[in-house]
């Protein structure tokens, strides 16, 4: 239980240096979001209105503070630049509400394939004992890591889309409407997103069960006449598992948070794409609230991996 | 009757073990005595089946009855052998902690063997389980099989490790070492254990040491072992008074043991001038914390220790891991000042020898800088003491001899030398500004017996020749015994026994510190 208030704790108090960090760096980079709107031609009057009637005239610390209150209210304001129709702005809820789960789809599909994927490929690569096996694998997840994931995007979209015709580039309809189209929009992103974790991470598991595969524990278990196979799933596996925990975590925490360059590529309306531009026009409230969800993904998927490492670990809850 | 005829395995070039032929019967221990790289374990892992893939038979077979279980030249029978891998011979390993899986229960671990050997159901699996954590002298039983490994001491861990191995009764049960990293009170009732089972299933025992005197308690027949070749092979009773190879009276005489009388260095009785004195000493550890809000829990390794050590005397520390012995030694030199109470020195700049050569020498620099560093640090320290670049290598070369080294050595590097050596480089390094105090923490403890014995003259002579006073630091009371003036005791913190030598061994007051005697 006190471990519990304590990650409590200690996620709020990131939280809030996570959103007053992104609030300074708004006051510190150049462009203005009333330029940003209006243009460089608007008279100054209009300006001052704008700014007026987004709230901008007030001195940035009581800004932030009512901002804040805002937030734990639970209104996350109004985006500058969206709007609803001609007389609403677009409230950042509603905003996000939108692109997050596509973003999500992604995420959860990538990290299907990373899973189903990669664990075998690491297995099969630590047993391997052909040199030609472990030289064929070290090349090409070596070459899966180093491709640039706009290229690989680029790549994907060309052989898949434009040449084998198995899906529309550039589209994306939600599951409600057309499910198998949802699917085969999202299958080939997901692919890009996961092909190069695939390759860390089995290269990753590899090394671990290598290094397990050496310890005491395992002579015992084939004195005791276990099959290697045996050992493997039995014995080794779990053990190595405990490194590639961290690493999932990271990867998990990354693809959650938005894959920029993927959903710029497919064009999927997906949140990476909509922190770049409002990044861009300067939309504080959807920014920091981006923001505020990517710290929260990071930190609630690491307290995740904690807990598992105690499932995995007997050792570490003890201590 | 289990038979290795003419064994010779090799890795890559290099042969480890060479024309090996040993024969084990039926409720027969044999002991396979040698120092570390002979080729003892090589020999063992050969027989069960375990060798590393790297490792090839050139010659020779292991028949196991009439059955030849691996022959030179032949590919391994794996599954004739899985058929005998923890059903008819076993093994048990040296460290019980890592050989025991850490993320599964112990119960399991020791399940498996049944499950992979006979028809039995789980309940009477587990059953059986239990029955044998009870024959192997454990204790609830019941929380045991639902511990894990990190859970049980190291003497349970052992138990553990052999109930895994005699669950079955196999027909040969292979000990590598299997006490030397416990503690000695633990290692006497392990060995008991041993020879318990031995007596009841009356199975054949390879009994692999490198302690002769424990070979010399336990063993039937001992087979020596030295660079791969067995050099000797006899009755016990016959190899200890008449061994008929030079190597095998060399490791008789080296093995640390109080039947043999040492010529006490008379420290002149002189006035007794005390160069460390410690009153009521209490020295704490953090608990490890890495919360934000608070601190780790303030523990007392040491409480209120009361000592002198007295001018040109070497003053013995005994005690099993864990009960404060080093804590104390840093304490002294400083290196935690988490302490309540007085330490006095008299002399300045102590120094220190540390365990493990391997470790605790830079492996980047070679044996010359390493030798110069104390130097050059109290040139630092105190400018009126710093000495010129030729000064320090002249001093550098001259300790080298002292300690035993050739000139050459002075270009190596650490990883060029073998473990004796590093460790004459570690005196070297702790001797080479004169201190008046030195403490040495088990520093024959990670080196063979014949090595051990080198450098412990090694010890005597320049403590003689230099006037040293010394605080020795061993898990082991004969090293002790040779070594010491006067001997410490202590236990869980606390010194519970201090005496001179002959006292402690002839009338120890203390019933722990009896146990430390007879367990070793």
């Amino acid at each position: 239980m006190r471990y519990f208030a304590k990650k409590i704790l200690t996620l709020i108090m990131t939280l809030f240096l996570v959103s007053a960090a992104a609030f300074l760096a708004f006051q510190v980079i150049p462009g203005d979001v009333v330029t940003s709107i209006l243009g460089t031609e608007a008279t100054p009057e209009r300006e001052e209105q704008l700014r007026e009637q987004l709230g901008l005239s007030k001195p940035p610390v009581i800004r932030y503070f009512s901002w804040a209150a805002d937030v734990l209210r639970g209104d996350l304001g109004v985006s500058y630049r969206y709007s609803k129709n001609m007389t609403e702005m677009m409230p950042v809820a509603e905003l996000i509400g939108d692109k997050l789960p596509v973003t999500l789809y992604l995420a959860a599909l990538s990290l299907a394939f990373i899973l189903v994927f990669s664990i075998p490929l690491g297995v099969i690569w630590a047993k391997s004992r052909s040199r030609l096996l472990d030289a064929f694998f070290g090349v090409t997840t070596q070459a899966a890591m180093a491709l640039p994931s706009f290229f690989l995007g680029i790549l994907v979209t060309y052989v898949c889309g434009i040449v084998l015709h198995l899906f529309a580039p550039g589209g994306y309809v939600s599951y409600q409407k057309d499910f198998w189209g949802f699917l085969r929009y999202l299958l080939f992103p997901a692919l890009s997103v996961a092909i190069p974790k695939i390759a860390m991470t089995a290269r990753f598991l590899r090394n671990a069960l290598l290094t397990e595969l050496s310890a005491d524990y395992v002579r015992t278990a084939y004195g005791k006449g276990c099959t290697g196979r045996r050992v493997m799933y039995c014995h080794v596996l779990r053990n190595a598992l405990m490194p590639v925990l961290t690493f999932l975590g990271m990867i998990i925490a990354e693809i959650v948070a938005g894959s920029i360059v993927i959903e710029q590529v497919f064009g999927l309306p997906g949140i990476g794409r909509l922190l770049v531009s409002s990044v861009s026009t300067r939309d504080f409230p959807v920014v920091e609230i981006l923001i505020l969800y990517i710290t929260f993904v990071v930190i609630f998927v690491y307290f995740l991996v904690d807990i598992l490492y105690r499932v995995v670990d007997p050792r570490i809850s003890e201590k | 009757m289990i038979r290795i005829e003419n064994l010779s395995v090799s890795f890559g070039d290099t042969a480890a073990v060479k024309n090996v032929t040993l024969e084990l019967r039926d409720g027969e221990i044999l002991g396979l005595v040698g120092e570390s790289g002979c080729g003892k374990s090589v020999t063992a892992l050969t027989l069960m089946g375990l060798c590393a893939r790297e490792a090839r038979m050139e010659s020779g077979r292991i028949c196991f009855d009439q059955e030849v279980l691996a022959e030179a030249g032949k590919p391994r029978d794996e599954a004739l052998y899985r058929a005998y891998q923890g059903a008819r011979m076993a093994m048990v390993f040296q460290e019980p902690m890592t050989s025991l899986n850490p993320t599964q229960r112990v119960g399991r671990q020791v399940e498996e063997v049944l499950k992979l050997h006979t028809k039995l159901n789980a309940q009477s699996r587990r059953q059986k389980v239990l029955e044998t954590f009870e024959e192997v002298g454990l204790r609830e039983t019941e929380r045991v099989y639902q511990s894990f490994p990190h859970q049980l001491s190291g003497g349970m861990r052992q138990r553990v490790m052999i109930a895994m191995a005699v669950i079955l009764r196999p027909r040969l049960l292979v000990a590598d070492e299997p006490t030397t990293a416990l503690d000695v009170t633990v290692q006497g009732q392990i060995v008991s254990l041993l020879q318990e089972i031995n007596r009841r299933q009356d199975n054949a025992m390879l009994f692999i040491t490198h302690d002769l005197d424990l070979a010399r308690r336990l063993c039937h027949r001992i087979a020596v072992m030295k660079d791969g070749c067995v050099v000797e092979q006899g009755e016990t009773g016959q190899i200890f008074t008449a061994p008929a190879q030079a190597y095998t009276r060399k490791l008789i005489e080296a093995a640390p043991s109080r039947m043999r009388q040492r010529e006490i260095p008379s420290s002149g009785a002189a006035p007794q001038t005390p160069v460390v004195e410690v009153k009521n000493l209490s020295v704490f550890y953090q608990e490890g914390s890495n919360s934000l809000f608070s601190r780790g829990r303030r523990r007392a390794a040491v409480q209120g220790a009361d000592f002198t050590v007295y001018q040109g005397e070497s003053l013995g520390l005994v005690g099993e891991s864990g009960c404060g012995k080093t804590s104390l030694s840093k304490a002294l030199l400083g290196m935690n000042r988490m302490i309540e109470g007085q330490i006095i020195h008299h002399t300045v700049r102590p120094q220190m020898i540390f365990q493990d050569p391997y470790s605790s020498l830079n492996p980047a620099k070679t044996v010359g800088w390493l030798l110069q560093e104390p130097l050059r640090a109290r040139g630092a320290l105190d400018p009126g003491l710093a000495m010129t670049k030729g000064d320090m290598e002249a001093a550098a070369y001259e300790m080298l001899l002292r300690v035993g080294l050739e000139e050459q050595y002075f270009h190596r590097k650490p990883s060029q030398l073998s473990g004796g050596q590093r460790q004459r480089v570690s005196i070297a390094q702790a001797l080479i500004t004169q201190p008046g105090f030195l403490v040495a923490d088990e520093p024959v403890s990670a080196l063979d017996v014949t090595i051990q014995a080198q450098i412990m003259e090694l010890l005597q002579k320049l403590r003689q020749e230099m006037k040293l006073s010394c605080l020795f630091i061993s898990h082991d009371i004969h090293v002790v015994y040779q070594m010491c003036d006067r001997i410490m005791v202590m236990r869980e913190g606390r010194i519970i026994e201090t005496g001179r030598r002959s006292e402690i061994f002839r009338s120890p007051k203390e019933a722990y510190t009896r146990q430390l005697l007879c367990g070793s």
